[in-house]
């Protein structure tokens, strides 16, 4: 230990150690990246089972069927002759049929002002008080009017108004049964969660007049099928929250679990509908997952539940096959009996989770180290950096040199002491760099700030300003630095130092910021940090003005922004990226999604103006 | 027959008035039904029984239970009042409450009593001796009314009886979460005199009252003196009132699945456009259900309870509320008497003792229906906002009259959820221009929650202005608590007792019970750590232990020997075994011998 403590602080100074940064970093990107590619295989990843012990899935006999098939169809031609009604006669005829099974309605409007337009609705709900039930819980049954993609929910909606009719007889029910018909998939739900908490956002959103207990779970159903109907394939379950919270995977299990062991049908994930087990088709559903998670936008009616706590799930029918229906109605009708079964809120699986097939997964314990050793590259560059910026400016070249060719440029030496040791040291070990930090913190803090700008300006512009809005910002994210160089350096004079500290502390940010929001929302920090990645490696070139300008220049092309805007427009359908922006923008206002914003311009965009301009400015700066 | 019957009835009557050398009325009990809407039934059993107070005081006790009677004694309590309820009273379809609520309790048990004490630790002495007797008399966990769960309420509470010592002090206590089922049902047909086996309590059967839509049962105990000074009574009073839901109630129990009815038996409505074979839009039920109350009950009246009176209006046991244009029959082979009251709104039937009684309804179309009283408030409350850490309450109270009510308004809350009375916030919509209705809340009587020794007590005096609705809402701040704290379910969460509200008359005109409404019960999810965590570790660390002992005790007991000393196996071993045993034997055989020698 004696010998080991100056062995390893000698080290500081070793030339060889101020090399490995780089290769370190490089190798922590890569190994995060290995590791993702590794968690399909079996090994890594694990079958799905059911933890609540509560739950019993499929252990209930399902007695929907029979007469209620007829009741079933009358309610799909009364649902499919309302589609082009006005909304009032919508929610009386909805109101009528509920309130005929025995329930009590009740409605709720809402309206949201998102960019200059503006989306107005109506939810129809109807509380049945269970019998076993003191009010103090409540399951949430969802068919909203219009799905995901704008079809009406015809044969939805007429499964959830024959089932409450259903379920009124069962005197079993130990939770209040609610069901939603919010009149579409995203603004609807989540004005209604949020008014079931007290948490609606201003006055267009109405109060809820009519409340039940504490909501355990929630389910909704997508069945567009028109008024003839149309036997389906699949069960394509959704389960992505906002901001890529998820449902506690029991619930998801049993869904799966009902589907396909009692009542026989398939169920997908993530749009992988022919799905053959195989290693590419588990990575591609990971990876499906992992940007719907990132992007942390609504992906059903479900999506709103998650936030507060409640457990939710979509199930949409896919395909051409021979399930009606009835099998659907008895699918849910086990999956309500398995949650009212509950005796405590669904805790016991795990809430962070990646799925590669409906029975396939791995636990946040297996995948986390992949997003962390890509935030950890940084933190490595950072401090790499922060060694380099106090080190003085030339190293000195071999003091006790005896060559005689060196004789002309003596080293200026010191005689140090200690107790009756005489040695001869030269003189610039002893020289102290200071470090000039507030130039580089104001800069850092500064860009970081100017962040806010953009983010500002997406959710405030009108809809049809969106595009123009971000073809704007694209451009001027590497026209800033390229332009701004010059003015910089001969205004405040920047050292090599002050550039350095810059990416530093650039860096260090990063790599904090990913590393925390790896375990909020693993994959936005997994992908934020690849597409980062290039900055890690870039370095100041003093004195070379045109390299530096060329590299930030290529820097910024490479840049996601301006590909996607330049390189990727004549690939991308032109509505992809405004739906996308839209989506984005519709996500925050709706459904208080904010991660993907705040990370995109508060953390890596900055980031990414910092690396250009340290490059860009870089070129301007004397090599010392 | 019938006649000779009635005689020996009479004679039987006169035989016990004599024996027991009390008035036959000492004992009433009565059953009304009503039907309500939506396929509901309203059935409301009462029995009251009265004992004079100087033989209650000499422990002289005949209808009042012994048991109760000693533990009241012991316990130094004047007045009781016990609650056993469940689900919800839906007031906007059923009207007000069955006895203005003043017979109803919140979900769970509830508890509240008049203790005779010189000072407040004696009170609480005596409080905690009558939770234990009471919990152990009814099978219900009343010991966990702690400290914690105990308050002194100021203004809700009025006792009914008369009371002549000064040194009375209220206490009450709630358990939201305890379950109320059979074995609370068993104790309490036990105190009456015809323990279910006879009289209305025969219909009380555990399968059809915890399938309620809403029960409740209750015990009330109240000394009475009349107003010409004559001697005092104590009057116990126990009541169950239930709504049953006739559809599920008369589904056999052999057979209690609501499989869907075959196609023929639902009424469609032929004139949509769809109707076919394969479409049906049902149609409402216009007929009023058919039921009887052995469908209903599940079981016949066994006939009249021998102690009520046999004659005169307390002789009319069972009462049914319909309109007059419905057909009953009744179905009995003994004698029986039925009479018209309130314009016929109102039958009353004397039952034959010791046949069976039963009323029959068939389905049939009524032109008018029973006038429901209108509930005099609406009350929901419920949690709002979100997160381990705070959270809010919101109480909405309507008053759908035309004039203003005062009310008092109290909440009982667990220590844990410690509520922030700045934030106490009550609006009037519609915002009227009458100043006097600006500031609802006319008092506060507010006394904080102590960590783990008591919970807040809040009560408010508030009006509300005819036809407007008041919102009372705060906020509160979850407490950690200590993993011993947990119930075992600690994911559930924990339930908040229900508010309990009173209506105050203005006209200062009331019955000493009282017009009350509850809300329901709350459930507060807690911050709750990870239990299989220490379960895990304690798994891990026992098996390490185990291990380790295992080893180092297996090394410390055995005896280590030689490969070559050990005596060979096989059938030279199992020799060698039966030789030593019998050895032994013999050896203690011959040593006993050798004693005597």
């Amino acid at each position: 230990m004696v010998s080991l403590g100056p062995a390893v602080l000698g080290l500081r100074r070793d030339a060889r150690i101020l090399k490995l940064p780089p290769y370190l970093s490089a190798l922590c990107i890569l190994v995060g990246v290995v590791w993702l590619l590794l968690l399909p295989l079996n090994d890594y990843s694990r079958q799905t089972y059911v933890s609540e012990n509560a739950l019993l899935p499929g252990q209930v006999h399902t007695y929907f069927g029979g007469s209620e098939h007829n009741v079933f169809r009358a309610y799909r031609h009364e649902v499919h002759s309302l589609v082009d009604k006005p909304n009032e006669e919508r929610v009386t005829k909805l109101q009528e049929i509920f309130r005929s099974a025995g329930l009590k309605v009740a409605t709720q409007k809402y309206g949201y002002e998102i960019g200059g337009r503006s989306i107005k609705g109506e939810n129809v709900y109807a509380v049945l008080q269970g019998p076993r039930a003191d009010a103090t819980e409540a399951i949430v049954l969802v068919a909203a009017w219009r799905n995901m993609n704008g079809e009406i929910n015809h044969s939805g909606v007429a499964l959830m108004l024959t089932l409450a009719r259903y379920f009124k007889r069962w005197s079993l029910w130990s939770k209040d049964i609610i069901f939603l018909i919010p009149q579409d998939s995203t603004a609807g739900p989540q004005a209604w969660v949020d008014a079931y908490h007290d948490a609606q956002a201003g006055p267009a959103v109405e109060p809820l007049s009519l409340k039940s207990g504490a909501l355990q779970g929630a389910i909704a159903v997508d069945y567009p099928a028109g008024p003839w109907g149309h036997r389906f394939e699949k069960l394509h379950i959704h389960y992505d929250g906002i901001d890529g919270q998820l449902p506690n995977l029991d619930l998801f299990n049993t869904a799966v679990s009902i589907a396909s062991g009692q009542t026989g049908i398939g169920c997908t994930i993530q749009r992988m509908y022919k799905h053959d087990d195989s290693y590419k088709d588990r990575l591609q559903t990971m990876l499906r997952g992992m940007v719907n998670q990132g992007l942390g936008h609504a992906t059903g009616p479900h999506s709103s539940f998650i936030p507060y706590h409640i457990d939710a799930i979509t199930l949409q029918t896919v395909g051409s096959g021979w399930h009606d229906e009835m099998t659907l109605g008895k699918t849910v009708e086990s999956l309500t009996r398995s949650l009212n079964n509950l005796l405590e809120h669904l805790h016991q699986s795990f809430f962070f989770y990646l799925l590669m097939q409906a029975n396939r997964f791995v636990s946040i314990g297996t995948y986390l180290p992949s997003a962390m050793l890509v935030a950890a590259n940084f933190s490595i560059t950072a401090i790499a950096l922060w060694v380099q910026s106090g080190r003085p400016p030339k190293p000195a070249a071999k003091p006790f040199s005896t060559d005689s060719k060196d004789e002309g440029v003596e080293p200026e030496m010191t005689l140090v002491k200690e107790g009756d040791m005489t040695a001869l040291v030269p003189a610039s070990a002893f020289e102290i760099v200071e470090r000039k930090l507030f130039l580089p913190v104001a800069f850092v803090c500064a860009t970081h700030f100017l962040g806010l700008i953009p983010l500002y300006l997406f959710n405030r512009v009108s809809e049809s300003a969106l595009y123009p809005t971000f073809f704007l910002t694209a451009l001027l994210t590497p026209a800033l630095p390229l332009l701004g160089a010059y003015p910089f350096v001969t205004s405040l004079r920047p050292t090599l130092q002050h550039l350095h500290l810059i990416q530093c502390f650039s860096l260090l940010l990063l790599g904090l910021f990913l590393s925390a929001l790896a375990t909020l929302n693993f994959s936005l920090a997994f992908l934020v940090g690849l597409a980062a990645a290039p900055l890690s490696f870039v370095r100041p070139v003093p004195g070379k003005p045109r390299i530096a300008l060329a590299a930030a220049l290529v820097l910024s092309l490479v840049g996601p922004g301006l590909l996607l805007c330049v390189v990727g427009r004549p690939w991308l359908p032109s509505e992809a990226l405004g739906g996308l922006l839209k989506g984005a923008v519709e996500a925050w206002a709706v459904n208080h999604a904010w991660t993907l914003q705040v990370v995109v311009w508060l953390v890596w965009w900055p980031a990414w103006v910092e690396g250009a301009a340290v490059l860009a400015v870089s070129g301007f700066v004397e090599a010392d | 027959m019938l006649l000779h019957v009635r005689f020996l009835l009479s004679f039987l009557c006169l035989f016990f008035s004599q024996v027991i050398l009390a008035s036959s009325s000492d004992y009433h009990e009565r059953l009304l039904l009503r039907p309500l809407p939506q396929n509901a039934l309203l059935a409301s059993f009462n029995f009251r029984s009265n004992e004079s107070l100087s033989s209650f005081e000499q422990q002289n006790f005949r209808y009042l239970p012994r048991s109760v009677g000693q533990i009241l004694q012991h316990a130094h309590t004047k007045e009781l009042h016990l609650r056993f309820s469940f689900g919800r009273w839906d007031a906007e379809s059923w009207g007000a409450r069955p006895w203005n609520g003043a017979r109803e309790g919140g979900t769970g048990v509830e508890l509240w009593a008049w203790v005779e004490a010189e000072t407040d630790g004696e009170a609480n002495a005596r409080w905690l001796t009558l939770t234990n007797a009471l919990s152990g008399l009814f099978c219900a966990s009343l010991n966990f009314i702690d400290s914690t769960k105990t308050i002194r309420p100021v203004e809700i509470f009025q006792p009914e009886g008369n009371h002549q010592d000064a040194n009375l002090h209220l206490l009450h206590g709630a358990l939201p979460h305890e379950v109320v089922c059979t074995e609370n049902l068993t104790p309490f047909l036990k105190l009456l005199p015809c323990k279910g086996k006879a009289g209305i309590s025969s219909l009380l059967d555990g399968h059809k009252l915890f399938d309620a839509s809403w029960q409740t049962m209750s015990i009330d105990v109240r000394p009475v003196c009349p107003t010409d000074g004559g001697e005092c009574i104590i009057e116990i009073e126990q009541t169950v009132d239930m709504v049953l839901d006739i559809d599920r109630s008369k589904r056999p129990r052999d057979n209690p699945i609501p499989r869907p009815v075959k196609i023929e038996d639902i009424t469609c409505d032929t004139s949509k456009p769809y109707s076919s074979q394969d479409s049906c839009y049902p149609l409402d039920h216009v007929l009023e259900p058919s039921w009887s109350v052995a469908e209903i009950f599940g079981r016949p009246l066994k006939g009249a309870c021998p102690l009520t009176a046999a004659e005169g209006d307390e002789s009319e046991t069972v009462c049914l509320n319909v309109p007059p244009e419905r057909d009953v029959e009744v179905r009995t082979q003994g004698y029986h008497a039925q009479r018209m009251r309130e314009g016929g709104f109102l039958r009353c039937y004397e039952l034959p003792t010791g046949e069976d009684f039963d009323l029959f309804l068939a389905e049939q179309s009524l032109e008018t229906t029973i006038p429901l009283p209108q509930s005099p408030l609406y009350a929901t409350r419920s949690i709002v906002g979100h997160g381990q850490e705070r959270g809010g309450v919101q109480a909405v109270i309507t008053n759908p009259s035309d004039a203003a009510v005062d009310l008092a308004y109290l909440e009982s809350l667990p220590w844990f959820m410690k509520p922030y009375l700045h934030t106490l916030k009550a609006t009037i919509t519609p915002t009227s221009d009458n100043s006097s209705y600006t500031h609802p809340i006319k008092e506060t009587y507010y006394r904080p929650a102590v960590d783990r020794r008591r919970g807040t007590h809040l009560e408010l005096l508030l009006t509300i202005p005819p036809a407007s609705t008041l919102t009372l809402s705060y906020d509160f701040d979850k407490a950690i608590l200590r993993y011993t704290e947990y119930p075992p379910d600690a994911n559930r969460g924990f339930d908040v007792a229900p508010a309990v509200i009173r209506l105050l008359s203005s006209s200062g005109e009331e019955s000493p019970k009282g017009v009350y409404v509850r809300t329901t019960s709350l459930l507060l999810p807690l911050p709750t750590p990870d239990f299989s965590m220490p379960y895990n570790v304690i798994i891990l660390t026992s098996t390490v232990m185990a291990l380790g002992f295992g080893s180092i005790f297996n090394i410390l007991v055995r005896r280590f020997v030689g490969a070559d000393e050990v005596e060979k196996r096989g059938l030279a071993g199992l020799k060698g075994v039966l030789q030593g045993k019998i050895g032994r034997w013999r050896a203690r055989f011959g040593g006993k011998g050798a004693k005597e020698l």
